[in-house]
């Protein structure tokens, strides 16, 4: 059986998963380590957005505010988590 | 009518998480000894679980716009079993953390911690009844409907793990 999108989002998600879970141990640096962590969120959000929920061919509106949605609020955590580094 | 519910949810879980990160940057003392007592591995492990069901409801999906029926109400028993393997783990996390003392009380962290996290299990369950209602007809536009809620549950545990169990200060 040839993998198709659903499959290949599925591996990429599993291996997403596990790339997240080894960067406490590896990544000393709360700044970078968060940044990684959260950018992995949002790649794995990416996915299931366009290839689970399906809405790769969806009107832009709903693709956008589903994105959106999962930009916002990794870019908030990272934002909240580096002022309370710096400050 | 389900686009309505899930951006209803989106924006709900979105201000509980806004309301966490706030209160970790008022008390990053307290959230991050909290966070310290978490089990990131059996989280972590929920996070394997809840993706592989997400793909199981995505291939039901696909199988029901295929009119494989059969094939489609297959594939959403295994989303259904994954998912509550998923409230399995939960619990058994919960039983762990309610061992060391602590409670929905014991500090900031663990009250926002056991409401977002208890509110996201809650939604798993519906999840699950959804999934088993649609299963009985799995024609296309039930199937679709309950994939669609599953994959916001997918997607809100993606957002909330690292947020909740990883992200230092």
């Amino acid at each position: 059986m040839i993998p198709d999108r659903i499959d290949l989002t599925w591996i990429a998600l599993i291996g997403l998963a596990l790339a997240t879970l080894l960067v406490p141990p590896l990544v000393a640096r709360p700044l970078l380590g968060n940044a990684l962590l959260l950018t992995f969120a949002a790649l794995k959000g990416r996915r299931i957005v366009l290839d689970f929920l399906d809405l790769r061919a969806a009107p832009a509106l709903w693709r956008g505010l589903v994105s959106a949605w999962v930009l916002v609020v990794v870019l908030f955590a990272w934002l909240a988590s580096a002022i309370v580094a710096l400050v | 009518m389900i686009w309505v519910l899930i951006f209803s949810e989106l924006a709900a879980f979105g201000l509980f998480l806004g309301a966490f990160m706030v209160a970790r940057a008022i008390h990053p003392a307290v959230f991050a000894s909290g966070q310290a007592t978490l089990d990131s591995h059996l989280a972590g492990l929920n996070t394997l679980v809840l993706v592989t069901s997400g793909w199981a409801a995505a291939r039901a999906t696909a199988s029901a716009r295929a009119s494989q029926r059969q094939t489609a109400r297959r594939w959403l028993f295994g989303a259904m079993a994954l998912g509550t393997l998923f409230i399995a783990i939960k619990l058994f996390e919960y039983a762990g953390e309610i061992a060391l003392g602590n409670g929905l009380e014991t500090s900031p962290f663990f009250t926002l911690y056991f409401l977002l996290t208890g509110f996201h299990l809650l939604h798993v369950g519906l999840g699950i009844v959804i999934l088993a209602v649609v299963s009985r007809g799995a024609n296309v536009t039930g199937v679709e409907t309950g994939a669609a809620f599953w994959h916001m549950v997918d997607l809100l545990w993606i957002v909330m793990f690292p947020i909740i169990y990883l992200v230092q200060q």
